[in-house]
This record gives structure tokens, sequence and C-alpha cells, in this order.
């Protein structure tokens, strides 16, 4: 019982070494890793690049051509709208079209997506806003809904279901075909927006639904998806062109658009891109759109045009990261593993383990066996009754030695 | 036999529990205190709405008092055995010593987790009136690794308060800080739901920590 | 006779500091032996080996056959055992430590221990933590007169205590171990509670015993020797026979097992003067003293 007492002991200790010390060491060592903003530029047909070098902004094209902090604001002048006006230097055509203020700024978008937010625990339950209220700004509703056996609204006050609303609902649901219980429901659960489109849910048999309430009543519409098309995560999006009402990821990692009015749904010609560990940013102009995909180890940029969507132009730019750079290989050869409870792409506190890389970790996980077997037959204790310890050492490496030295394999008889 | 090991627990530890439990039930009573102020200040809406999509946590007052709760049974239960190493008492009884020394944890254990049902009973009983299943699930997640913490803290406690040695003993104190960092996290409502089970079995193997180190008393570890 | 208590070539160390080696101790049925030494000479050092709460650098100590290091429940029902200054669980109160204790043992026998307690003039509420060294003494001794155990070992068990709780305690126990043959291993700073005490004796110095028999027998054959002479005579303490030799001016005292006559040829054939040669009759405490060396 005292052995496994120990035993216990040194292996809790080992995984606590195996979070702290990676840890220490990342706080110690890390750099950050600088990645360049790069977008499409519609006076030069080319990709303009801004970096941040050795605490210096850096701005070029991919000619290698350097550019000073106003030539660059030139060359971008749908993003940079404002400055320029204010500087007086806002041309009025670009690439022979007359500029329109007004549309000009009814077709600027910027969507942000990060994958910590499909990977986030919630609650399921939304408000559903009266879309068709007749006043100006959006009214909290006094009641959230959520999707099970049935759709329900629970008022805030009381915590009590509305059930004459929830059947009024779950009837409508049932009748366009929905398999209870929903899987996604997106939607923008805030009053702040221009206006209300309600929520796009997926059923249990995938199907996809468009849900608003008008006037208290209920609209769901069906919509119809090709065969085997499963959504991963939809983000409802709330911009001025109103062109379509989301971005949808699709299980194979396609993005999607879903068009206003017509329920069209649109691939983007968008390849590499995965929403469980890319960050995505789509900048939209009345020219082009930037789908910016940034990994851990490199930065992709698709400029798609605004009216077609067909591609334009694409760029890469590759880095190494923390695991190729020095400090990162000198981790992987001291750690045989690295175990971290958080991830910067998910919300979840998890034991997130980087495996071992490379074959260094290896030799370092011996040499310190090895010093431990020195120590004990210098003591000259038997060494068969060590031998637990030396398979932990020769396993975990520094967490090990550090572990099976902290808790004193003596006296065991 | 074990009625008398139980015996001398209970009065060792049990004003400290229930001492503890009325504090527990006096945190929860101020949380909820503060949801029904916020209910009728604010709105219903508007206060759901925050802890739904604003990340707002309405119990994490609730964070550390498990630990404390621990820690103050830990010390009032082994500090007198250790003083004038009167558990050698406790040893020369006829019963095998890992035997008594773990129906003692047992009891302390057992004391601790019925505190802690009585005080999470109450916040539940209390959540059901403002909130509906799925927060309030998002909230238990949330608050049991907190709970974990607790029981894996008595533990260590035990552990550390047998350890004949002092150097050891910041050893072992240190090491116990870091591995209940890992209980302790910052996180958003319901982000430790997949690795409750995991720091469930951890915090089980724990439980006969103390094993260790009393052996290392028992046989005059210097 | 059955050995309660046996002690084979017991060695130990404090880290690099011999304490003894080859400490041999047997203790039969129904003996009441006393361990005398120094300060820092092992005695409590045997008491932990010997329950059990100090491995031994080599060497092995048995209670009823059993080694000491995994002592049965059985076993442990039997002993009975005093810690050094009477420690108890001073939390509780005499009550509850009579209720506490008696779960344990099946001959529990509560009469001894409340007739100690009503000698106290203590309420059955009564604290120890606020009870004085004389009256935890008494908690102490009636505890284990309660249980009835057939092997008591006391570490020190007259420390703190003044002579009146001492007498008590001494004279309880020798009329209780006597008539129910019970067996007693003690060790005590004060060697005159021992001598009325214990039947055999057993005196470690530093590193080595330096008697072990009955009383009796140690008394008998310890002899001190008084005389005057004014020969500087220190260099007799290398002599085999001289234990020990303690000289004042010209008044020499002299410890050794050996008879008057022996000693009395041995300084004549030296040619040393010895005025007033006479034996001293020693008791137990001048006789370890002799053995042991005043400093």
């Amino acid at each position: 019982m005292e052995r496994i007492s120990r035993y216990i002991l040194v292996l809790v200790s080992a995984i606590a070494a195996a979070v702290v010390l990676p840890w220490l060491y990342r706080m110690t060592f890390d750099k950050p890793v600088h990645v360049p903003f790069v977008v499409y530029s519609c006076v030069n047909n080319d990709f303009m690049i801004q970096e941040t070098e050795n605490g210096k902004q850096e701005r070029t094209d991919t000619h290698g051509n350097k550019y000073t902090r106003e030539e660059y604001e030139q060359k971008l002048p749908l993003m940079y709208t404002r400055q320029l006006l204010t500087a007086g230097t806002m041309p009025d055509t670009i690439n022979g079209t007359a500029i329109d203020m007004h549309e000009l700024l009814k077709a600027k978008s910027v969507f942000y997506y990060k994958p910590e937010m499909m990977n986030t625990p919630h609650p399921e339950l939304y408000p559903l806003f009266e879309s068709e209220s007749g006043r100006a700004n959006l009214e909290m509703p006094d009641d959230f809904f959520r999707i099970t056996w049935r759709m329900e609204f629970i008022n805030a006050e009381t915590n009590k279901i509305e059930e004459e609303k929830s059947r009024l609902f779950s009837v409508a649901l049932y009748k366009k075909g929905f398999t209870f219980p929903s899987k996604l429901v997106a939607g923008i659960p805030t009053n702040r927006k221009s206006c209300d489109e309600g929520y796009f849910i997926t059923d249990s048999a995938d199907q996809l639904f468009h849900l608003k309430m008008m006037d208290g009543n209920p609209y769901v519409k069906k919509v119809d998806l090709p065969e085997g098309l499963k959504f991963r995560f939809i983000n409802c999006v709330d911009f001025k062109d109103k062109k379509y009402y989301a971005y949808l990821f699709s299980e194979d990692n396609g993005i999607y658009i879903l068009t206003q009015d017509e329920y069209e749904l649109i691939k983007l010609p968008i390849e590499g891109f995965n929403p469980g560990n890319c960050d995505l940013r789509i900048l939209g102009d009345i020219f082009y759109y930037n789908v910016i995909i940034r990994a851990d180890d490199h930065l992709q940029v698709d400029v798609l045009n605004y009216s077609d969507y067909k591609k334009v132009d694409t760029y890469r730019k590759n880095w190494l990261t923390r695991s190729e750079l020095p400090a990162g290989k000198i981790a992987a050869a001291i750690f045989p593993v690295q175990i971290s409870m958080t991830d910067k792409n998910s919300n979840f506190i998890n034991f997130y383990i980087e495996k071992p890389s490379g074959f260094a970790w290896i030799i370092v996980n011996l040499i310190l066996a090895g010093i431990h077997l020195f120590v004990l037959l210098k003591r000259k204790t038997k060494i068969s009754r060590h031998f637990f310890d030396l398979t932990v050492v020769t396993f975990t490496g520094f967490f090990g030695y550090i572990a099976v030295n902290l808790f004193q394999n003596k006296l065991f008889d | 036999m074990w009625k008398s090991v139980i015996y001398k627990e209970w009065l060792k530890i049990r004003w400290f529990l229930a001492a503890f439990t009325v504090l527990g039930l006096i945190d929860v009573g101020y949380i909820f205190l503060k949801v029904r102020h916020e209910f009728t200040f604010s709105s219903g809406k508007d206060y759901w709405y925050s802890i739904l999509f604003q990340r707002y946590r309405y119990f994490s007052f609730l964070k550390y008092l498990p630990l404390a709760g621990a820690v103050a049974v830990g010390l009032a239960q082994y500090l007198p055995e250790i003083i004038n190493k009167r558990i050698k008492l406790t040893f020369h009884l006829p019963l095998k010593e890992n035997k008594v020394l773990l129906m003692m944890h047992a009891f302390g254990t057992a004391g601790l987790l019925v505190s802690y049902l009585i005080i999470l009973f109450a916040f539940w009983w209390l959540s059901k009136f403002f909130f509906t299943n799925e927060m309030i699930t998002g909230a238990f997640v949330s608050v049991f690794p907190w709970f974990l913490a607790g029981l894996t803290a008595y533990f260590i406690i035990a552990l550390i308060i047998f350890e004949p040695v002092w150097k050891y003993r910041i050893y072992y104190s240190l090491t116990g800080v870091f591995f209940l960092s890992i209980y302790l996290e910052p996180a958003v409502t319901g982000g430790y739901g997949p690795v409750n089970p995991v720091l469930f079995v951890l915090t089980g193997c724990l439980s006969i920590a103390l094993i260790f180190s009393a052996y290392r008393f028992r046989k005059g570890e210097m | 006779m059955v050995n309660v208590i046996e002690c084979n070539n017991l060695t130990h160390y404090y880290g690099r500091k011999l304490v003894y080696e080859n400490l041999n101790i047997h203790v039969g049925e129904g003996n009441i032996v006393g361990l005398l030494g120094k300060n820092g000479t092992g005695k409590t050092t045997t008491i932990n080996i010997l329950n059990g709460f100090l491995r031994p650098r080599s060497g092995e100590c048995l209670i009823y056959g059993e080694n000491s290091q995994h002592l049965s429940p059985e076993t442990k029902a039997k002993t009975g055992f005093l810690i050094e200054g009477h420690i108890q669980y001073s939390f509780m109160n005499i009550s509850q430590i009579e209720k506490f204790y008696s779960g344990f043992y099946p001959k529990w026998n509560p009469a001894p221990y409340w007739e100690l307690m009503s000698k106290l003039d203590v309420t059955p509420k009564q604290k120890i933590s606020v009870m004085s060294c004389g009256q935890r003494s008494q908690v102490a001794l009636g505890l284990i007169l309660a249980q009835d155990p057939d092997l008591l070992i006391l570490d020190d068990f007259s420390m703190g205590l003044d002579p009146g709780y001492r007498r008590l305690f001494i004279d309880y126990l020798r009329e209780y171990a006597k008539s129910e043959n019970k067996t007693i291993f003690a060790t005590s700073h004060i060697i005159q509670d021992m001598e009325r005490l214990i039947d055999e004796v057993l005196i470690i110095g530093y590193n080595r015993v330096l008697a072990q028999c009955p009383v009796n027998e140690f008394m008998s054959k310890f002899k001190q020797f008084s005389f005057e002479s004014e020969k500087d005579i220190s260099e007799l303490k290398n002599e085999k026979f001289v234990v020990n030799l303690e000289q004042v001016k010209n008044k020499i005292e002299l410890y050794t097992y050996e008879q008057e006559g022996f000693v009395k040829n041995f300084l004549d054939r030296q040619g040393i003067d010895c005025k007033n040669f006479r034996e001293i009759r020693m008791g137990l405490e001048d006789a370890f003293i002799g053995l042991t060396g005043k400093y």
C-alpha cells in the first residue's frame, strides 16, 4: 500500500511537472511571431504587406518595393478612406470606376472568426427578436428559446416556459420537417444590429432551417442542401449590402455563403482552411474580398471578386512555428511531452498534450536515467527495488527525475 | 473498533465542519442575494443575456470556498496528531496502521463531502428559482473542479503534515500548489467539461497519498 | 520461559554517530526490567524500535515472537505503551478518552481507570489539556490498567512528576504487575524509582551495554571500595578489574566486580598504601553513577 501510494504521488507530480516546467520555459523564452498584415490593393493589383521588423513597421509589395506610410495608404484607398479624405488625397476613380461614397461604405464588411468561437461551451439558450416590430431599435425579448425535443421559450423573469408560444413555434418547425433536437443554432443574439434575421438552425438530420419571428408568428424556411453537405459551424453576419446571411463552414472545411432572400449556397473557392485551428478574416470592399487565413505556420490571403466570388489572386507566407525555432527545439529535447491546460483554439480546459518531436529527448531521458542509476549505485542500494523509478525516468525524463527524487524511494523492504 | 476511530476524528473536526458548512451557506446566500438584486434592479432578460453571451459568472464567489474548508478541516484533523507525535498512540492501537489511517482519512473525507453536498444542494435549489437547467448545469460544470480542488487539498495537507522531514514538507507544498492550479484555471462557464472526469480520477488516486508520508514517519525518517 | 521481548544484535546509528551495536535484550514473562542509561545513550531509541517507530540499522526486535516493525493487532492489544511525557490526546476530556480507548480492547475494564480518576478530584468533563503533569500521568496509568495488557512498555514514566505521584505510580504498578504476572519494560531518569520497581537491570553506556542482570545480582557483585592514599594512583584506572576510579585529594573511590580480598592484594602488590579501606554499601543510583561515571 505504501508503494502504491508512492507510485501515485510520483506519477501525479510528474504530470504536474509536465504542465509547470514547459509553462515556465515558455514564460522565459517565448518570442512573439510577427504575422504580417497583407491585403490586396485595387490600385496596384498586387498585395500590400505590412510587417513589423525589429520594432519598426515596414511596408512593401510582393515585388519588394518599399513604401512610406502615406504611399502605402494611397494604395489602399478603400481601407484608409477616412484618412485619405482627411488628407485630401482620396481619388475620384479607381481602375476607371467612379467612386460613389455611399456605395463604398455599403460594400465594406469585416468578418472575423477564431477557432475558439466554435470550440466553446455554450448553454443552448437564445433570444428570438421580433423582426417586424416596426420600431427603429430592436428590443431584447423577455424570453429565451431552446430546441430540445421541442422548441421552448422560457421567460427570464419567471423562469417558466411559455407554453402557447412554445407550441406554436414547435408545430411550425415540425411542419417543415424539423427533426428535433437541434444541432447548430446560429444568429446574432444582440440587439445592436441593423435588423433581425432570426436564426439559422441545423437539426439532427443535418437539414438547415431559417427561423424568424414576424409579428409574433413563426417564419420557418427550409434551405435545400446538396446531398451530403453538412455544416460544422455557421457565422451569421449583418452587413450593410445585405448580400448574404452568413458564412458557413462545412464538415469538409469548405467556406460557403448563403445569399439573402434566394437562399443560394455558394462555395467560396478557398482551399486550406480548417476552422479547428485557423483564424479567418474576410475584409470586403466594392471590388474584392480579402480572405485572410492564418494558421500556425503560414498566412494565406485569397482575393475574390466582390461580384462573383471568383479567385483573382493568392498570397502565401510561411514561417517557423515555435517548435521549429531554436528555443522550441531545445524544449522538445528536454521535455518529452509538454502539457498545457489551455489551448488558443479552444475555450475548453483539457490536458492539451504536445507530443514528443525529434529524437533528442530520448537521449536526454537516457542520460537522466543513467545519472539516477549512478547515484543509486553510489548509495549501494539494491537496484531491483528501483525498477519502477528508472522506468519512469527513462520515459518521462526531467519530469520523472524530479518526481522520483521528490518522493524518496527509501525504507521499502 | 472503527466507531472509536471515527469518534476521535469527530471530536476533532465537528466544529470546523459545522462552521464551514454555515460559512458555505452564507456564501451561497450572498450569491443569490446579489442575483435577486440584479433581477430586481436590472431585468431578468438582461441578466440572462450577460450570463449567456457576455460570460458573466454569478457564482465566482464560490471559487476558493471548498479549498478554505478543506484546509481548515485538514489542519484541525491532522495537526493534533503530529504535535508531540501523538499519532504514535493511534498506531499503537490493535489495528493495522494503514487501516486505521485510512479510516481516519475516510471519515474526514466523508465529513467534507457532506459539507460540500449541503452547500451544493443549497446552490442548486436557489438556482432553480432564477435559471434554467442549461445555465445551472453550466454553473455546476464550472464549480465541480473547485470542489475537487478542495478534496485534493485535503489529501495533500494530510500528506504534508505526516511528512517528518521539513525540507520535503516544503517541496510537497510547492508541488501541491502547482498541481492544484490545474483545477483552478480561469475558464468560461462550462469550460472544464471535457477534463472533469480526468480530474475526478486524479483526485481519487491522491486519496491515499498520506500513506506514503505516514510510513516515512513510522520508520523514523529524519 | 517464553521471551516476551527479544532483541538480537541491535545496532543503530544517528546519521554517522553510533548509538550502540550488537545490543541483546531478553525479557522473560513476568519480569520487570529497567533500562538505565545517561542522556543520549539510546533509551528512547530502544523504546521506539520496540514499538516499531524506528527501523534499526541492523538487528531485530521481537515482541511475543513478532518482528517489532510489523506487530500484529493481536500483539498490540496485549501491549500497553506509555509515551515519554505521558503524551495523550489532550483535546479530549477524561470521559471521552476512556470511551475512545474502550472500543479497541475486548478486555477493557474501566474500573481501575475510574478508581484512579476519583482520587484526582476532577469532573468527568475535565479536559486533559488543562490538567497538571501529575494528573495526566494518572490518566495515562489508568488507561493502561484499564487495558489490562500483558506487556507494559513505559518510557520515562516519572518525568515531570513530584515525589508523591511517583511513589503512587510505582507502588501501584509493581503490585499490579506481580499479582497478574505482567511483564514490564521501563526506562526512567530517576534511579530510586527504578530501584523500587524492577527485578532486572539493563544499563547502557555510550556505544555498549554495561550491565544486564537481576538487580540483586548486580548489587551484590558490583562493589564500591573507599580508601585513602597519598599516592597518585590514576593509572590504576587502566587495570582490567577497575570499572571506575575517582580520586579527590587523598580520598579514593574504586568500583569493581572483584572481591575485597582481590583488591587489597593487588594494592599491596603495587605498593599502594590504603588507609581506611572499606566497602561502601551502594544504592542502585550510586551503583549506576559508579558504573557510568559522574560526567
